[in-house]
């Protein structure tokens, strides 16, 4: 069962998107950092990341797991969205950009493709 | 200009006809209020209220209708006359004298002054006193007294009568023009606001001119040869009227107070009566004339006063609003983030739930736990779209008691989006207990949100690790206080009072109202609001607030 991992500094969020992923037959879990998540032990097939977030947002965050797990694909999510942010999410490597409020079928496709494009890497 | 306040109609309207008749019924009244207050046995007129009546008329009016209001008055000028005895000739000579009065002085101050009168301002109530109250009665008490040695009627020498006429018509336009034109100017919206203290307090003004004024002019035994200051009796009131009660007050009280005076004088009452008539009129007439004039004019300065600093008041209001309608739609990105969350909390939990739901793979307890973070979810947005209505809100400030650590929390709230999106950690330390104070709940926010903001812009080019915001509370004795520290670049020393200054900025864009409208709502919370800082290092604000057990008992007044 594939594991994935949501960082969003909002826990109602971050709660939630764990249910969603867990209702779609994945494994989830949930930190409210890139910090914690940088700091802990097991590493997931994809990974959610809020954009937005105090002192490490999304965008540094992918820059950090780019050195070491070029690998890994990573999911940008965020409620301010800008054409700046989106081709700059893009050009760091981000698996897929999506607004919320999320479309359950839009997220789950994401992370759908990005572990397939993952798994044949 | 109101137009309610100008008679303006056509020749031969309909509505013409109201006005003339009011004139023509005024005109009569006012000749037997004169005749009534004519001193005997050689009749003296101590006030001739026809002239300043028809004056009155005109200056509310516009010029093209004075004719209509002329012509009205003459057969009301012939009805009083006709039961004196006094010649055809002489009759129709005062009615063109009367007229001469009233045309001059309402032409001269029309001209100066350019709109009907109103007598709100300094400016146009001293063209009146000079060009309506003393100019018109002296030009025409040149041409009444030569009507009269001209028709042969009545005693006295030319230049005894144009005294006695002079002074008799100042009188009048001092104490009839302003009572009309100012009650001819009120508002119906402001007599109907006033509550029952303002009508118990204008009761009590009249009450105590008319008790005063009653005992010293119209009873006996009063010597003011003795008691020279009993003449004065009636000034506390008078004065009282002048600080509280404007301009149609003042002038209410000072003809309550003639009237009383001249029917004692004429009845052989009161401290005038005694002298020969012409002596007892000059006496009262200068006496009254000295009291009246420097009383209206300091009524209408005090309530032009009154009305600029109302007027500055609401014009700050209004700036306050508007400044907080640019801050909100500068935050408009933010709040939109704000909503955002709860939005996906509520979607992605029912979501999820249907999911649940249809696999059969959720227990009682965990749907019941999705259920209610939907709900906290949605009160939440709810929340923050209250509270941002309320900023948008256009009102008069509403004074209550508030807890400081509350209006951060809420505060918060609004901004968390803001500072979010600009990578900003928020951390704060609140005091123990509520912090209480008196104030408005929706200016403080203003104020606050100011500050974050600021502070939140001010660290837009600081390394995002470094981006940190300290909101503090603590309170001493007297005061709470609230501080709001940055890591931006912070300000020099010596551009600290600039910074409070109206249109005074660092960003590209703004008006730079910002802190110079904190500065004066926290100032209008007795308060005080400033900064300090380490250049380099970073800002801090701090706001200080009187404690709520401090400023007596809660007042529902507005702040500001």
């Amino acid at each position: 069962m594939p594991y994935v991992v949501v960082v969003d500094d909002e826990e109602p969020v971050r709660t939630a998107l764990q249910r969603l992923l867990r209702a779609a037959g994945l494994e989830a879990d949930g930190y409210a950092s890139g910090k914690e998540f940088l700091a802990a032990p097991r590493r997931p097939d994809c990974v959610v990341v809020d954009l937005h977030m105090p002192l490490l947002n999304g965008q540094a965050m992918l820059r950090q797991i780019r050195k070491v797990n070029t690998g890994l694909p990573v999911v940008i999510i965020t409620a301010h969205d800008t054409p700046e942010t989106r081709s700059e999410c893009s050009a760091a490597g981000a698996a897929a950009y999506l607004c919320k409020p999320l479309d359950e079928r839009l997220l789950l496709n994401a992370i759908s493709v990005a572990l397939s494009k993952s798994l044949r890497h | 200009m109101p137009r309610a306040h100008a008679l303006r109609w056509t020749p031969f309207d309909a509505r013409a006809a109201l006005p003339a008749l009011m004139v023509a019924v005024g005109y009569y009244l006012a000749a037997r209020l004169g005749f009534a207050l004519t001193l005997q046995p050689t009749p003296v007129s101590t006030l001739w209220p026809p002239n300043a009546l028809l004056m009155a008329a005109l200056l509310l009016s516009a010029p093209r209708h004075w004719w209509i209001l002329i012509v009205a008055a003459l057969p009301a000028h012939l009805l009083a006359q006709i039961q004196s005895g006094v010649p055809t000739a002489m009759v129709l000579g005062w009615f063109v004298s009367n007229c001469s009065e009233a045309l001059l002085g309402a032409g001269l101050v029309r001209y100066f002054v350019r709109e009907p009168l109103r007598l709100d301002n300094l400016r146009s109530a001293g063209l009146f006193l000079i060009l309506g109250a003393l100019a018109a009665p002296l030009g025409s008490s040149f041409l009444d007294a030569g009507l009269v040695k001209l028709i042969a009627w009545g005693e006295g020498g030319y230049w005894e009568l144009v005294r006695m006429r002079f002074f008799s018509n100042v009188l009048a336009a001092i104490t009839i023009v302003p009572l009309v034109v100012t009650w001819a100017t009120v508002r119906p919206q402001e007599l109907i606001a006033a509550g029952p203290k303002r009508y118990a307090e204008v009761a009590a003004v009249l009450a105590g001119v008319l008790a005063t004024s009653f005992i010293v002019f119209d009873t006996a035994g009063i010597d003011a040869t003795y008691a020279p200051a009993l003449y004065y009796a009636p000034l506390p009131f008078l004065l009282w009227a002048a600080v509280r009660l404007g301009a149609a007050g003042t002038a209410s009280s000072l003809a309550l107070m003639v009237v009383l005076a001249i029917s004692g004088a004429v009845q052989g009452l009161g401290p005038f009566a005694g002298a020969s008539p012409h002596d007892t009129a000059r006496d009262m007439q200068l006496f009254l004339i000295s009291v009246s004039v420097p009383l209206l004019l300091l009524a209408v300065v005090l309530e032009e006063r009154t009305r600029s600093e109302r007027e500055a008041r609401e014009q700050r209001m209004q700036l306050a609003h508007l400044s907080r309608v640019a801050m909100l739609g500068d935050m408009s990105g933010g709040l939109a983030h704000e909503l955002k969350q709860p939005l996906t909390a509520i979607l992605s939990n029912a979501q999820a739930a249907q999911q649940f739901v249809a696999n059969k793979s959720i227990g009682d307890a965990e749907l019941q736990e999705i259920l209610r973070d939907i709900v906290t979810a949605d009160q939440r947005a709810s929340q923050i779209i209250s509270r941002l209505g309320a900023l948008f809100k256009h009102g008069e400030p509403q004074v209550q008691r508030l807890d400081v650590n509350e209006l951060v929390r809420e505060v918060l709230t609004l901004a968390h989006g803001d500072l979010a999106t600009r990578g900003i950690e928020c951390t704060t330390k609140l005091a123990l207990g509520p912090l209480p104070i008196d104030g408005d709940r929706v200016q403080l926010q203003q104020v606050m949100l100011n500050l974050i903001l600021n502070a939140s812009e001010a660290m837009g080019a600081v390394n995002p690790e470094l981006r940190r915001l300290s909101i503090r509370t603590t309170s001493t004795a007297h005061y709470v206080h609230v501080s709001f520290a940055d890591r931006g670049p912070g300000f020099a020393a010596a551009a600290h009072d600039k910074l409070f200054e109206p249109f005074y900025t660092t960003k590209p864009q703004g008006l730079g109202l910002g802190l110079s409208i904190s500065r004066t709502i926290v100032t209008a919370h007795r308060g005080r609001l400033w900064g300090s800082s380490r250049p380099g290092v970073g800002a801090t604000f701090f706001i200080s607030l009187p404690s709520a057990s401090d400023l007596g008992p809660l007042s529902g007044r507005a702040a500001g």
